[in-house]
């Protein structure tokens, strides 16, 4: 009897006249694949019906995926939702864990041929099979993206992987959450053969099964590093890595991998155990949860973009300041052409100068590096602007004059191409005033450093309309950014709730904390950076002004300026000068170093000096500014940086008030 | 066996990737890579992905052997169905012409309903074989049944033989380079080189005015991070040109690298169809393709290589029953400045035009304003085979932008032969009614 299973809906499943048999993973209803509960159950319905087959029946497995977007990009976070305690997850995993071992298990070979995305999940359950081969094509990519998410691989990936590639590429793999070219995963040992592509992934797979081919695993030198003395070295080596990166107190999954690994990395049965062990409690830890809710929001925030119609391929950007000349650059990392416009030639050279550095680093190799700078267009004519997809004004912010700038650019630029402001203070229902199709214009609000910060504001003006929005979303996303689409209002949202918060700065300095307190209270609460040296970076007269604008700057007792105010008076205006709050030198401030402060106090600093951003935020949020509560913490972990493992401003005011109830029940 | 009514060939046009002088952009990539970006251009302009195609011909003149079904494997490698057969075929820089010329055929005579010409060069990818009797002595080895008899073939081997062999674009029979041949056209024809400087200059001119203009933007299609052409100069001058030392006869030539074609990489590809298919994937028709010419030269007696154009081009006319003015359009193929220039004077001498071409009268002068009017290889540059279908595309639009109803299309190729053909416009087509030529390829 021919094995047939005619009831799967994530798979598919067949057995050729050759006797190797094809599972074929394609998701119902699913634009990508995800290891999800349906999926691992159909899954085991195929290991079963194999385990059941008669000897020499079926020569071989083949697992593959049916669509182009990739293999298994992961688990399905979806079904994360559930899991609040660690019993749960143990009994889910474990689940898993034995459908895994029973693959491995199985008599004949089992080959897995990847193309597209083969992350988390998916890369576990493609090192529980014999043989890997992934295609070198573009998208390929392999990696253990779990620790951003605030665990570990905890399918036994974290034992498999070290038995193939060897406890440094492994671990590194797992630390960093890498995504892997299918050059570098071949290198490590985690894929055992490339093909060119997608095309000989079939046929690859079939020669293996016939074959019979397995993976042997890590080399000898390679595995010697599990041992002691060479591991408990390592152990070390990464932690002080890891710690150059993430608080162990914010962030303890890999810092948990990391002992995993030296407890047992000598001993992969007793790594599998100790795996799901150390697994669970983060799973279920707040910290996992919140940070795969702002994974789920910056899925949310890309959702805006519509996914078809328009395709922005070149920008023209006006004005080559920082601002204009870094949004240039950026556009043409991501593959889009930029053309700069500004009156002044030294300013575009400056910004073209700028560019090549940014390009150094993102585009590699000479033929990349020549592209770019040849996507990256000087033109001071604006002869671009008829051929742009989108046109970007980052000019003086003078009404007038950019109204002007409106007014021409509508007669010059092509049907269907978004014109975009990128002001911060200025109404963009003013500069839309002179336009004869006012509903035509949006506001693109970048943060400085461009390449840096990953939110772009998207005003939508009370005219503005929606399909205009949809499409500079589409740009926004197509720039690898993420679009927070913002109504028309004084400071959007980020620069809204951050005037507080720096201000709060201001004001604790000015009544004598010091200033290194000030910032280490804020790095202890998650804040990417601390106030003080952020002001810095900003610029103190920016901050001064827009401090004076919303009515925030700290009051003084008498005649005298402020602090803030002072420092701009006497010209120290942060890094720019040389001086600000700090005194800075190659580009650091000088901090210092004698300066500790107990961790309890640092703690209790922190909150108070974040008070006022959460407060902010959720006035913010009854303003309704943005679409909803989810929008605006979306907003403000990506827009600045506010301490992601804590799930964003207004879900941590509420997890705070739900603590302080549950106290006060107690 | 039934013989079906000649049917008019429509060309819906055509997409290319940008082109770009050898060892720059493309240094990385081959020739299918670049065939495949082409395909996937086109298919992405015209809504083909997934589409079948009836034949897919085209390919390469300088090419690796692994590359012997490059058509075919450029459209696996593309959006197209997978079952769309691709024909590997070659004629020098006139491939993709030729091609075209092909697939007009057979769907003027009713064999097919759509067709992709197509071409692709690279000299940054270019094959290095080694040399004859190396390569004897590495068959012989792999034939070999025992260790004596592999170990026998490598005897008496000199180190020398080890010495690759870079490929060479030398015409076999004579020894000389192409620009060596045009340098001693330009000589026999009196070709100033000023008057070639001029013609360059003005196809770097109209070339990039061509881009400025949004001429290019449906034609070209990014590849590899690059949006344009690298090889236009926008700076370019007449002084600067001037300045250029000769090239291929340093005392006494007038050949530069600035009025000849640079070596380029780049692929480029056309879509012809039946009236009726176009009809049925509401693409609109550009221009018809309506008569097509090849012929050759004696140049190993002595004939100028690259000016077997002239004779095409007069066969053609015959055959049209059209005197050389009545074309709003001419394309002719920059080869060099000096090739272009001596095939007009061919045409406008009388001794020429009655000893080699058979004619009474002269065919006398073009109006130079109507020709290469987006500018031509000199500027974007020219893959050989890529060069017929970026022709073929330009000339297309520019009918079907309604300026003009009849172009004249001629491209001179290696080994003295040159490819000619004629686009006319939708209008001229259809109120020609049954008058209208009907389609026969030579």
């Amino acid at each position: 009897m021919p094995i047939t299973l005619p009831d799967l809906k994530d798979w598919t499943f067949s057995v050729d006249f050759e006797g190797i048999a094809w599972a074929i993973i394609d998701r119902q209803g699913e634009s990508m694949n995800s290891l999800g509960r349906s999926a691992i159950e159909e899954l085991g319905e195929i290991v079963e019906a194999l385990e059941q087959a008669q000897a020499g029946e079926v020569k071989g497995l083949v697992l593959m995926s049916g669509k182009d977007s990739g293999f298994i990009a992961g688990a399905d976070i979806r079904e994360f939702k559930g899991f609040d305690t660690e019993e749960t997850v143990k009994e889910v995993v474990k689940q898993t864990i034995e459908l895994f071992d029973r693959i491995e298990a199985l008599p004949m070979p089992v080959v897995v041929a990847i193309h597209g995305y083969c992350l988390g999940g998916g890369l576990e359950l493609a090192l529980a099979c014999d043989w890997r081969i992934a295609d070198r094509e573009e998208g390929t990519r392999l990696g253990f993206p779990e620790v951003k998410l605030g665990i570990f691989p905890g399918l036994n990936g974290t034992v498999r992987a070290i038995r193939v590639a060897g406890p440094m590429d492994a671990m590194t793999a797992m630390l960093t959450g890498r995504m892997l070219r299918p050059g570098a995963a071949r290198a490590m040992g985690l894929v055992d053969q490339l093909v060119p592509t997608r095309h000989n992934l079939r046929w690859a797979a079939r020669k293996a099964v016939l074959q019979k081919r397995r993976s042997k695993g890590a080399p000898w030198w390679k595995k010697l590093m599990a041992k002691q003395p060479v591991r408990g070295m390592l152990a070390k080596q990464m932690r002080a890595k890891t710690a150059e990166k993430v608080r162990e107190d914010h962030y303890p999954a890999p810092f948990r991998l990391i002992d995993l690994f030296e407890l047992h990395g000598d001993d992969l049965a007793a790594m599998k155990r100790a795996e799901t062990e150390m697994f669970a409690p983060l799973m279920a830890s707040e910290t996992s949860r919140n940070l795969r809710r702002v994974f789920g929001l910056s899925e949310m925030l890309k959702d805006a973009a519509p996914k078809n119609g328009f395709r922005p391929r070149k920008v023209h950007v006006i004005g080559a300041g920082t601002m204009g000349a870094d949004i240039a650059a950026w556009c043409v990392v991501s593959g889009m052409q930029a053309s700069l416009q500004d009156l002044d030639q030294g300013q575009i050279e400056k910004g073209i100068h700028r560019a090549k550095k940014l390009f150094k680093k993102r585009l590699r190799g000479k033929t990349a590096f020549d592209s770019g700078v040849a996507r990256l267009i000087a033109d001071p004519g604006g002869k671009q602007i008829k051929h742009a997809d989108v046109i970007i004004e980052a000019i003086i912010e003078k009404l007038d004059v950019k109204q002007k700038l409106f007014a021409d650019l509508e007669t010059k630029a092509k049907p269907g191409a978004v014109l975009a402001t990128n002001t911060s203070s200025l109404k963009l229902e003013d500069i839309a005033k002179p336009l004869k199709d006012p509903g035509r214009l949006v506001g693109l609000h970048f943060f400085n450093p461009v390449a840096q910060l990953p939110l772009v504001e998207v005003v939508h003006g009370e005219g503005t309309r929606e399909e205009e929005v949809g499409k500079a979303c589409r740009f926004v996303t197509a720039i690898n950014k993420l679009p927070l689409v913002v109504k028309s209002c004084s400071g959007f949202l980020v620069n809204r709730v951050l005037a507080p918060y720096m201000m709060e700065a201001v004001r604790l300095y000015q009544d004598g904390q010091p200033r290194e307190k000030i910032d280490q209270a804020a790095l202890k609460f998650g804040m990417p950076m601390g106030p003080m040296e952020l002001m810095d970076m900003v610029g103190l007269d920016i901050c001064n002004k827009v401090g004076e604008e919303l009515n925030l700057a700290p009051k003084t007792d008498g005649a005298s300026d402020n602090v803030l105010a002072s420092l701009v008076n006497q010209g120290k205006l942060g890094k720019k000068t040389g001086e600000g709050f700090y005194v800075w030198e190659d580009g650091k401030p000088k901090r210092d170093a004698e300066a500790t402060f107990d961790d309890a106090e640092l703690a209790r600093l922190g909150r108070e000096l974040v008070q006022p951003l959460l407060d902010e935020t959720a006035r913010a949020e009854a303003d309704g500014i943005v679409k909803d509560a989810d929008h605006v913490d979306a907003g403000v972990i990506f827009g600045t940086g506010f301490a992601p493992f804590r799930g964003g401003p207004l879900h941590y005011r509420k997890s705070q008030d739900a603590n302080a109830a549950g106290k006060a029940a107690a | 066996m039934t013989q079906m009514p000649m049917r008019r060939v429509a060309v819906l046009g055509g997409t290319r990737i940008p082109f770009c002088r050898s060892h720059t952009a493309y240094a990385e990539l081959s020739n299918l890579d670049m065939l495949t970006a082409a395909l996937c251009g086109l298919a992405d302009r015209f809504g083909l992905a997934g589409a079948h195609i009836d034949e897919v011909v085209g390919g390469a003149v300088i090419t690796h052997a692994k590359d012997w079904n490059l058509a075919r494997e450029a459209v696996i490698g593309s959006s197209l169905a997978r079952t769309t057969p691709g024909i590997t075929m070659m004629q020098a820089c006139g491939t993709s012409l030729q091609a075209a010329l092909g697939l007009a055929a057979k769907i003027a005579t009713g064999q097919i309903e759509s067709g992709i010409a197509m071409g692709s060069d690279t000299t940054s990818d270019a094959p290095i074989v080694f040399q004859k009797k190396f390569a004897k002595r590495l068959v012989k080895a792999s034939r070999a049944k025992s260790l004596g008899q592999r170990v026998g073939a490598f005897k008496g081997m000199a180190p020398g033989e080890l010495a690759p062999l870079p490929p060479d674009t030398r015409e076999p029979r004579t020894g000389l380079g192409m620009g060596e041949h045009c340098e001693l056209m330009a000589k026999e024809w009196g070709i100033s080189r000023q008057d070639q400087d001029i013609l360059a200059f003005e196809s770097h001119c109209k070339a990039a005015a061509a881009y400025d203009e949004g001429f290019m933007d449906d034609l070209v299609v990014p590849n590899a991070g690059l949006f344009r052409d690298n090889n236009i100069r926008e700076d370019a001058s007449l002084e600067k040109l001037a300045e250029l030392k000769p090239v291929f006869d340093k005392s006494g030539g007038t050949i530069t690298a600035g009025n000849s074609t640079p070596l380029t990489d780049g692929a480029a590809t056309v879509l012809l169809a039946s009236e009726k298919w176009a009809k049925s994937k509401e693409i609109p028709i550009q221009a018809y393709l309506t008569l097509g010419r090849t012929s050759a030269v004696d140049y190993v007696e002595g004939e100028g290589l690259l000016m077997a154009p002239t004779v095409a081009v007069s066969e053609l006319l015959d055959q049209a029953g059209l005197a050389l003015q009545e074309f709003d359009y001419y394309e002719i193929h920059e080869a060099f400045a000096a090739q272009v220039l001596a095939t007009l004077k061919a045409w406008e001498s009388e001794a020429y035009c009655r000893d080699r071409l058979g004619r009474n009268a002269p065919l006398g002068t073009i109006d130079q304003a109507k020709m290469n009017v987006k500018g031509s290889s000199i500027a974007f540059g020219h893959p050989f085979a890529a060069t017929g279908a970026r022709i073929l595309s330009v000339l297309a639009k520019l009918l079907h932008s309604g300026c003009g109803q009849r172009g004249l299309i001629s491209v001179c190729t290696a080994g003295g032969m040159g490819v000619a053909a004629i686009l006319e416009g939708v209008e001229a087509q259809g109120t020609g009614g049954s008058e209208a030529k009907e389609m026969g390829a030579a």
